[in-house]
């Protein structure tokens, strides 16, 4: 597993038992069923997964609105525990939407156990390596703290005025 | 990319928390010299010479127009991971909140099943295991 923090990270509860939850992440009819914004869909004949440890899962999306994009998506296992556990590399290309260039980004989802038959997922992503060079991503850790110190920086002004 | 001169220049620029208070006040907008001093409870020679370190570690740029001299943060690199990250945070909102209708459908679908195979009044009512 990765240690380093994650940029982006979600956590979701859904009512619905986690094994049903985590088929809906592994068997190729039901993720075309819901990933994506509305407008995108998944041709099914372009879906291929084997879903296992150093396994993938293959798909592509294109849009209704934009027939001209097809963004291709390929992932990476690199850990999957079975109704627990995926995690692994996903790689974006083909035809990608303005301003968007190929990238690969690490994610891990986690499929957690809740009251009353419901289920958390916790959804981590990391930001592709061209965005976080250690240049930008010491920015970025700078960054988080800026409203801490200007919060900071108000409080002592405050207390400078008083 | 930035060499390992400029990047120590960053890095010791942002190590300073008046400094990160001044680039979170250029968050928000340009400033001058005084505007940036006004909340602070230091001088304007005080600020000024942040604003030199800052500017060496190109975080911000100044740029003059009639007397004042207004500061400008710099954060390319660092907005177009930030855009990055919203992109991606929309992405999944959009994602799980059709994950959250199919999973009821499923749901749904996999009761009316059941009531459908238990129901002896219809003949052959034994659907296929769809395996939900």
């Amino acid at each position: 597993m990765d240690t380093e923090t994650p940029q982006l990270a979600i956590s979701r509860v859904f009512d619905a038992p986690r094994e049903l939850v985590y088929r809906a992440f592994t068997d190729p009819d039901q993720l075309a069923a819901w990933w994506g914004p509305i407008g995108n869909s998944l041709p099914r004949d372009e879906i291929e997964f084997d879903v296992r440890p150093g396994g993938y899962q293959r798909w592509t999306e294109v849009f209704a609105a934009e027939p001209e994009l097809r963004v291709h998506i390929y992932i990476d296992l690199t850990d999957v525990a079975d109704g627990e556990l995926l995690e692994g590399i996903m790689h974006a290309t083909g035809q990608l939407p303005k301003g968007i260039e190929p990238f690969e980004t690490r994610f891990r989802v986690e499929f957690h156990d809740e009251a009353d038959g419901r289920t958390r997922l916790e959804i981590r992503q990391w930001l592709p390596e061209r965005l976080s060079a250690p240049s930008e991503e010491g920015w970025l850790e700078a960054f988080t703290k800026l409203d801490a110190a200007l919060i900071r920086a108000q409080a002592i002004a405050a207390d400078h005025q008083g | 990319m930035a060499g390992t001169d400029q990047l120590s220049a960053v890095f010791s620029a942002l190590a300073d928390p008046t400094r990160r208070a001044i680039l979170a006040k250029l968050a928000d907008r340009d400033a001058t010299v005084t505007e940036l001093t006004a909340p602070l409870p230091i001088s304007m020679p005080a600020v000024s010479r942040h604003l030199k370190v800052l500017e060496r570690a190109t975080l911000i740029s100044r740029t003059r127009s009639g007397k004042w001299r207004a500061s400008r943060l710099e954060a390319a690199p660092l907005r177009e991971a930030a855009d990055w990250i919203e992109r991606y945070r929309r992405f999944w909102d959009s994602s799980l909140s059709r994950l959250d209708a199919h999973l009821a459908a499923v749901q749904a679908a996999g009761r009316a099943t059941d009531r459908l195979a238990d129901d002896p009044t219809v003949p052959g009512s034994k659907v296929p295991d769809k395996e939900l």
